[in-house]
């Protein structure tokens, strides 16, 4: 048997090589998505373990209420040292590590910082917490010290026993880099790069003097415990949590986001396993339909019908071993070129390219079993052909349509547009879009008969060669379809992303926008906006304004918040803060404006709060008024008079400032204002609009990155549609030279090949596309039904256009190949007698 | 008057001279044609016939423009073909010859009706309907003509590929073993067509067959052996045909 298939393999080289390509390609998209996917849930993941694996009770700061969508970040509780005296005396406590964190950056001999976006660190002196490991030298102790990490050592060129001046909270320091240090299996822990400092300086350069920390780490035996007595001694604002906990938190921290895009990476790697699938049973689907004549041979001198499966099947084995290998190469060399790509554009992919030995054979399995499958379906057709029939006339697959195919392609149909118009749960409306979905896949052979037959007055107008392509795509509508199909998918996600993605981006840039907003915050983490700072900022040529205010974390009620002083009617001029109940002017001493965070109940105005800073003061004040969430307003949270916030944390300088500039000098102030920032390690300028533009940017990356990512499931598509034209010209040869012997043209022909391969495009676009357009536009409804929320489907005209041509273009490019081999076969071979 | 190397005369509908046809080079080659130079008379059914690989469908081919020769020249009409490129050769071939096969010659997803009119649709141009009627007359397939190939009998599309050559009215129809995939009684009705076809309306023909009965139907059988014409024989009769078949295997 053996020989027998590999004797067929030598006389359909052709025919496999079409095959080996199919396979290789729907392989090397999987392997290719798995990697890059892989690499990107990896580097979301976090080495969360490798961090905080020691931890056994872990002390945080409560997560600060402020208004969520306004991605403000402002600076959270710290806890003070006599709180970590109280816990490291708690019985049991066998060591402890206190995080502090500040922005530093280095300062080169010419007055150039770089580095700027590194992290200074307290260094841990507990061992087993510390999450770094000296490679090279030894660790910062004494003051001047400091230890960075291998990657900024690297990049900077930095030597052990180097002096340094790196740009601090407090000031330049004259610094001694004594330590390299390593996290786990990547360089830094930071992305910007880490410095660790000795405890002595640590204070002092990364937090004003002040001994705080902010977090603290306990190893100890019985953690249960620790959490109950931890809990008596720490302040309001902050939490106790065990270190499974505590990991756990940090994990889903580093992602809602990423488990979601995990989630649809994941699926994504499985579509490109459908879509190469789908190649795959198509080529093999024709090759079998071809060779039911051999087989017929085969039958008619003795092979039992076992037999024959049993060779194919064997065939399908060696076929799918080999395409699958070449297509693991394949997708590697696929992630290369992207990788490549990316670089040269600047970019890097996230988590870098590891092949995983699952990522190979999950492609080296799936690759086979699908070809095997492939083989399988059209052999068993293979099989009950009578031989005699088989071997009368190239028998080619029916154009008939089974009864059932129709029963499942209807009740599919409906209940998935019942699931999506009605689901009460995303789970219900996911299986109605993927029910929904089915249904067009199993009704794909009848839209292709009925689309090519709509098609047909149009197709008439290229006169005869109009006409033989539709009928040849409606004489075997099932591989039409199957064809088709490797395409509608591609299109219908591309659709989908496309519309769902813009519908939703726009909806939330919308909400967004409704908050008007001062042009720049600018933030010292850390430091201070001294005057100096204001002036130096207020001589930016159109800078209108700058009101700075002070501003700290604390509690309101116990819950973690933050307040904010300054000269209200400036910042009420310049930034958008408004009261939606009571009224600013009512602000005096011993009341405050309390921030409706849009969570929880917002105290009534003539109500007390009690508000307390993280050093334990407290002081209780009335509410005067109700602050609108803004973006602004989460940038100040709830508002105080000058005399309250210098009673309640003491007589500070502000830390954050609002700037107006001139209208439409967004840009060309955008560079002043960020240069002057990038002097002081301390201070970020962040762009009022910023999150608006920061939304906008996700969701455009997102929808380009997953756009190009379904772009390949296209170009496959299109090796399908090659495939199936040469393999169908390869099996009307006859028909083809019997046209030319009786006078079509070359180019006619090849015009009539070009047809049916834009018809077969052009039924797969269109298909996907309103296939798409239905989904999303009934995934926008539900959302709408299941949220609450308004979002207007905003249809991507111009986008949806460029696709359809794109299909047009996909088909005639196709054609390009199997139409000049259509008129290179003999015109004889019409003729030779079989 | 078969074999002759004067200059072409009006009553030639296809010619060839000096034709040579080899596969292959050196010590390997196959002189398919070894010098065949021969005339097709307008109104004539000429029949080729000689064993198998003696070069009776390479002359065929050859002369319908279907291959070309290794030398020498081939005419239809007036026309030279060895100086067409594959355009005009299509062009030609559309415009002014017509083809029957043994089988596989008819497209399936086209009716009778528009196969039999398919070489005047790809040019363009109408059936004249008086001659369209008469032609399916003959063929008896008026109540056909709306049905698919794959529901006619093996003897019912040959006459729409009969039907398919005669329509256009070409200078000269070509049929290559017409009647070698049908049983003897189709067979018979087919050459009785095609013999109407040239006495009734003067149409030209030129067929390949090996069967002595089949080429009984011709004015006129060239005999060819080893690329070659060997002989001839005017009015022939299956008996005689026979006969000298029986020669060559001798």
């Amino acid at each position: 048997m053996i020989k027998l298939v590999l004797s067929s393999v030598r006389h359909n080289l052709a025919r496999y090589l079409a095959t080996l390509v199919a396979i290789s390609a729907g392989v090397g998209f999987f392997v290719a998505v798995s990697v890059i996917s892989d690499g990107i849930i990896s580097s979301l993941d976090g080495n969360v373990d490798a961090q905080y694996g020691t931890v056994d009770v872990a002390v945080v700061p409560d997560d600060t209420t402020t208004v969520a969508s306004t991605g403000a970040e402002p600076e959270p509780l710290k806890l003070p040292q006599s709180s970590v005296d109280h816990l490291l005396a708690l019985p049991g406590v066998d060591g402890g590590a206190g995080i502090l964190t500040a922005p530093v950056a280095f300062q080169a001999e010419d007055g150039k910082p770089f580095a700027t976006s590194a992290t200074g660190r307290l260094w841990i002196t507990d061992k087993e917490l510390n999450p770094l490991t000296v490679t090279e030298g030894k660790a910062p102790t004494s003051s001047g010290q400091i230890a960075v990490d291998q990657g900024t050592a690297d990049d900077q060129h930095l030597k052990v026993g180097e002096s340094l001046t790196l740009l601090t909270l407090a000031g330049k320091q004259k610094v001694t880099l004594v330590g390299i240090t390593d996290f786990g299996d990547s360089d830094a822990l930071d992305t910007g790069g880490t410095v660790s400092i000795s405890e002595p300086d640590a204070f002092t350069w990364l937090n004003n003097g002040q001994q705080e920390y902010a977090s603290f780490y306990l190893r100890g035996n019985d953690p249960s415990t620790l959490v109950a007595e931890a809990g008596q001694v720490i302040p309001d604002g902050f939490n106790v949590q065990t270190g499974n906990e505590f990991r756990q938190d940090q994990r889903d921290a580093n992602g809602s986001f990423a488990q979601g895009l995990k989630k649809a990476l994941q699926a994504f790697a499985v579509l490109a396993l459908l879509v190469g699938g789908f190649v795959i049973y198509n080529t093999f689907s024709v090759i079998v339909a071809q060779r039911l004549r051999e087989l017929a041979v085969l039958a008619a001198i003795g092979a039992t019908p076992r037999q024959l499966k049993r060779s194919l099947r064997l065939e399908g084995v060696v076929l799918g071993i080999v395409g699958s290998v070449l297509g693991v190469i394949t997708g590697y060399l696929l992630t290369l070129a992207l990788e490549g790509v990316l670089k040269a554009t600047g970019n890097t992919l996230p988590g870098g390219l590891s092949v995983s030995t699952s990522t190979i054979v999950s492609g080296l399995l799936l690759g086979t079993i699908i070809t095997v499958l492939s083989v399988m379906i059209p052999a068993r057709r293979a099989g009950r052909t009578e031989p005699i029939e088989a071997m009368r006339e190239a028998a080619t697959e029916s154009a008939s349509l089974g009864r059932t195919r129709g029963i499942v392609c209807v009740v599919l149909g409906v209940l998935g547009l019942v699931a999506m118009l009605a689901g009460s749960s995303l789970a219900v409306i996911g299986l109605g879009v993927v029910a929904f979905v089915a249904s067009v896949f199993v009704g794909a052979p009848y839209l292709a008969r009925g689309g090519a037959r709509a098609a047909r007055p149009l197709l008439e107008r290229f006169g005869i060669e109009g006409r033989l392509a539709v009928d040849n795509s409606v004489r075997s509508p099932k591989r039409t379809a199957t064809t088709a199909n490797a395409l509608l998918i591609g299109v219908f996600l591309v659709t989908l992303v496309a519309v769902a993605g813009a519908s939703i981006r726009d909806f939330a840039i919308q909400q967004v926008n409704d908050l008007q907003s001062a042009d720049y915050v600018v933030v010292s983490t850390g430091g201070t906006i001294d005057p100096a700072f204001v002036a130096k900022l207020r001589d930016v040529k159109d800078v209108n304004e700058v009101v700075a205010f002070r501003r700290e974390p604390v509690t309101i009620d116990s819950k973690a918040s933050i307040a904010s002083a300054g000269d209200v009617a400036q910042m009420a001029k310049i930034a958008s803060i408004k009261a939606e109940n009571g009224s600013l002017a009512d602000l005096t001493t011993g009341t405050i404006a309390v921030l409706d965070t849009g969570e929880g109940k917002v105290p009534a105005v003539g109500s007390t709060v009690t508000v307390k800073d993280s050093r334990g003061k407290d002081v209780q004040l009335r509410v005067v008024a109700v602050l609108a969430p803004t973006q602004d307003t989460g940038q100040t949270g709830s508002i105080i008079d000058e005399h309250t916030f210098d009673s309640l944390v003491g007589d500070v300088a502000p830390t954050v400032a609002f700037v107006d500039i001139a209208s439409g000098a967004q840009g060309s102030t955008k560079d002043a204002i960020q240069n002057l920032a990038d002097l002081r390690p301390d201070i970020t300028a962040q762009e009022g609009n910023a999150v608006g533009k920061l939304i906008r940017s996700v969701f455009d990356f997102l929808i380009k990155a997953v756009t190009g990512l379904l772009l390949m499931s296209v170009v496959i598509a299109l090796i399908g549609i090659i495939n199936t034209m040469s393999l169908s010209i390869l099996e009307r040869r006859r028909e083809l030279g019997l046209l030319r012997i009786i006078g079509m043209t070359d180019k006619r022909v090849r015009r009539m090949v070009t047809l049916e391969s834009v018809l077969i495009s052009l039924l797969g676009t269109l298909g996907g596309m309103l296939t798409g357009l239905v989904v999303s536009l009934l995934l926008v409804l539900s959302f709408n039904r299941l949220s609450q929320a308004t979002i207007t489907p905003s249809i991507p005209w111009v986008e949806l256009i460029v696709i359809l041509v794109l299909g047009v273009l996909l088909g005639v490019l196709a054609a390009l190949l199997p139409a000049r081999r259509s008129t290179r076969m003999e015109v004889l071979d019409a003729i030779a007698a079989s | 008057m078969t074999t002759s190397t004067e200059a072409p005369t009006r009553s030639a509908a296809a010619r060839a001279v000096d034709a040579r046809k080899t596969y292959g080079t050196g010590e390997a080659a196959v002189h398919a044609l070894a010098g065949v130079t021969v005339d097709f008379p307008e109104h004539e059914f000429t029949a080729i016939m000689g064993p198998s690989g003696s070069g009776k469908s390479t002359l065929m081919q050859c002369v319908a423009g279907l291959d070309r020769l290794t030398s020498g020249s081939a005419y239809i009409g007036d026309t030279d073909i060895s100086k067409l490129n594959k355009t005009q050769l299509t062009l030609l071939r559309r415009d002014r010859l017509g083809f029957i096969f043994q089988q596989y010659n008819l497209i399936p997803s086209l009716t009778a009706k528009e196969n039999i009119l398919l070489p005047l649709t790809l040019a363009g141009t109408k059936a004249n309907d008086a001659w369209f009627d008469e032609i399916m007359r003959t063929v008896g397939l008026q109540d056909r003509l709306g049905n698919l190939p794959s529901q006619l009998s093996g003897g019912q599309q040959q006459r729409v590929a009969v039907a398919r050559a005669l329509v256009p009215k070409p200078d000269i129809i070509f049929a290559d073993e017409p009647t070698g995939a049908l049983d003897s009684r189709t067979g018979i009705e087919i050459l009785t067509f095609m013999r109407r076809a040239v006495d009734d309306t003067g149409q030209t023909i030129v067929m390949v067959t090996h069967d002595p009965h089949a080429a009984s139907y011709a004015n006129r059988v060239l005999f060819l052996a080893d690329g070659q014409i060997v002989d001839s024989m005017d009015d022939p009769t299956a008996d005689r045909v026979l006969d000298r078949m029986k020669q060559f295997e001798g």
